[in-house]
C-alpha cells in the first residue's frame, strides 16, 4: 500500500532519532527542519511484547 | 473473489519500524496488525503513528491484535472493563478491519504480567470464553476472532484445541487466527506431521495467518528432547513457507497474513535484512497462490444477533483453579517441585487433568510463566 512521503517522513526521523514528529508539521514545513526532541527521555518508541510468549 | 493482504505486526517499537521502513517505502505492506493494548504505560500516542494507523485503517487494511485481555480468566475483573472501555475508544478513532485475542488465561496477578496458557475445554470455560468475545464484540462493533494457542500440555488437548475454537467463536460468527509458528511448536512437541495438524483446525474460519519464529529448549524431564517454544525470536522456519503454501490452498476465507517478530530480534542490520528477506518470501507466496476459483461465498465475519447476559459471566472455582495454577508456575523451584504441588493442589483430578500433562510441557509452562511474570521489560 503507498503511504504518503509526510508519513513516511515522520517514521524515518522517528526510527532515528526516537522522536515524537507530527506529520502535519512536517507537510506545513515541506520537510524543512522538523522539530526534533532529542532527549531519550522524550521517546515514546517502546518495547512491545505482541504475542512471542510461547 | 477474495484477495489475500501481506502484513506485518506493527507497534509502536523503534526496531520493528527500522525494519519495516523499506518495506512500507517499496509499498510491499498492505495491512499491518496493531496490538492496541501494549501502550498502556503512555498516555499518548505520537500523532505520526496515528497517522500511520489511520492511513491503513481508511484503506481497512488495520487489523487489531490484543494481548492482555485474558479471555478465560474465571472472574471478571476491572481491567478486563477498562480494557473494552479502551477497545470502545479507539475503535472510533482507528477503522479496524477486525479484532483479535489469544486463546487461555493470562497467569499473573496484575494485568500485564504474565503469558497466555490452555485451560479445560469444558461448557464452563466455553460459556465464558464466549461471553467475553460478545462483549469484545459489542465494544470494537467489528469482527472478532481468536488465535490458536502453542502450548498444549498433553497431545489430546491439543487435538481438541481446534473443535472448542470453533464452537467458542461460532455464537459470535467470529474468525480464527491459524498461527503457523504455532502448529510448528505443536507439531514438534506432540511427533506430529506438521502438514497433518492443519486439519484439527477449523480452516473455514480462518480469515487470518501469522507466521513467525522460535527458538528450541532443552528439557530437564526428556533429556535429548529439543522443545520448541514460540519465542518470535529468529527468522521464519523454511518449513513454515511450504505449509503456508498449503495453507492458503485450505482456508477459502483468508484475508491476511501477518510475518511477526519481537524487537529483540532486530537489533542489528543482519537481522533486519533476515526479516525482511521473509516478508519478501512470504509476499511471493501470497502473490503466486492467491488464486482461488470464484464462488466461494465469503464469510463477513459480522455475527448475527445474539443474547448476552447482563452481567459477565464468572465461575470462582475455575477462578481459583487459575490462581493455584498461576503460582505453582511462577514460583516452582524445579519439575519436581511443581508436580508434588500439583498434587496436592485442587488441580488433581479435576477437569486441568495435571496427571496427563507431559511432563516436559509441564516443564516448558513452568518456564513461560517465569519468563514473563514480571511483563515485558
Amino acid at each position: 500500500m503507498k503511504l504518503s512521503k509526510s508519513i513516511l517522513q515522520a517514521v524515518l526521523i522517528a526510527v532515528t532519532t526516537g522522536a515524537i514528529v507530527s506529520c502535519e508539521k512536517l507537510r506545513k514545513d515541506e520537510l524543512s527542519k522538523p522539530k526534533i526532541h532529542k532527549s531519550k527521555t522524550d521517546s515514546t518508541l517502546v518495547s512491545c511484547p505482541a504475542c512471542g510468549m510461547g | 473473489m477474495r484477495e489475500i493482504f501481506t502484513a506485518l505486526s506493527c507497534n509502536l517499537d523503534e526496531n520493528i519500524l527500522a525494519t519495516a521502513l523499506p518495506l512500507f517505502e517499496n509499498e510491499k505492506v498492505e495491512a499491518i496488525e496493531w496490538s492496541f493494548d501494549t501502550l498502556y504505560k503512555h498516555e499518548n500516542i505520537p500523532g505520526w503513528f496515528v497517522e500511520l494507523l489511520q492511513a491503513f485503517g481508511n484503506e481497512k487494511r488495520l487489523i487489531g491484535h490484543g494481548v492482555y485481555f485474558s479471555l478465560f480468566s474465571g472472574c471478571w475483573t476491572a481491567a478486563q472493563q477498562t480494557w473494552l472501555s479502551h477497545l470502545e475508544k479507539i475503535s472510533a478513532t482507528f477503522q479496524f478491519d477486525h479484532i483479535s485475542e489469544h486463546f487461555g488465561f493470562m497467569t499473573g496477578s496484575n494485568f500485564h504480567q504474565g503469558a497466555p496458557l490452555s485451560i479445560p475445554f469444558t461448557p464452563a470455560t466455553l460459556a465464558i470464553g464466549r461471553d467475553r468475545l460478545k462483549r469484545i464484540y459489542n465494544s470494537c462493533k467489528c469482527p472478532v476472532g481468536i488465535e490458536n494457542l502453542a502450548f498444549s500440555y498433553s497431545l489430546d488437548e491439543m487435538k481438541q484445541h481446534g473443535e472448542f475454537l470453533d464452537k467458542l467463536v461460532s455464537p459470535v460468527n467470529g474468525f480464527i487466527i491459524l498461527d503457523l509458528h504455532n502448529l510448528y511448536c505443536q507439531s514438534h512437541n506432540f511427533g506430529i506431521c506438521l502438514e497433518d495438524i492443519i486439519h484439527f483446525y477449523p480452516l473455514h474460519r480462518v480469515r487470518e495467518i501469522h507466521i513467525s519464529g522460535g527458538s528450541w529448549e532443552d528439557s530437564v524431564t526428556a533429556p535429548g528432547q529439543k522443545i520448541r517454544r514460540d519465542t518470535h525470536d529468529d527468522r521464519v522456519p523454511t518449513a513454515l513457507f511450504g505449509l503456508l503454501k498449503t495453507a492458503i490452498k485450505k482456508c477459502p476465507q483468508l484475508k491476511y497474513v501477518v510475518l511477526e517478530q519481537l524487537s529483540n530480534a532486530l537489533v542489528n542490520e543482519d537481522m533486519r535484512n533476515g526479516y525482511r528477506e521473509d516478508f519478501m518470501e512470504m509476499y511471493s507466496i501470497i502473490k503466486n497462490e492467491n488464486e482461488i476459483s470464484d464462488g466461494i461465498k465469503l464469510n463477513d465475519f459480522f455475527p448475527k444477533k445474539f443474547v448476552i447476559s447482563p452481567e459477565p459471566i464468572q465461575d470462582t472455582v475455575l477462578q481459583e483453579q487459575e490462581l493455584v495454577l498461576s503460582n505453582i508456575l511462577e514460583s516452582a523451584a524445579s519439575y519436581d517441585d511443581a508436580i508434588s504441588r500439583l498434587q496436592s493442589s485442587a488441580l488433581h483430578g479435576s477437569a486441568w487433568k495435571p496427571e496427563q500433562w507431559k511432563p516436559y510441557m509441564l516443564e516448558t509452562a513452568i518456564a513461560i510463566a517465569q519468563k514473563w511474570k514480571h511483563g515485558f521489560e
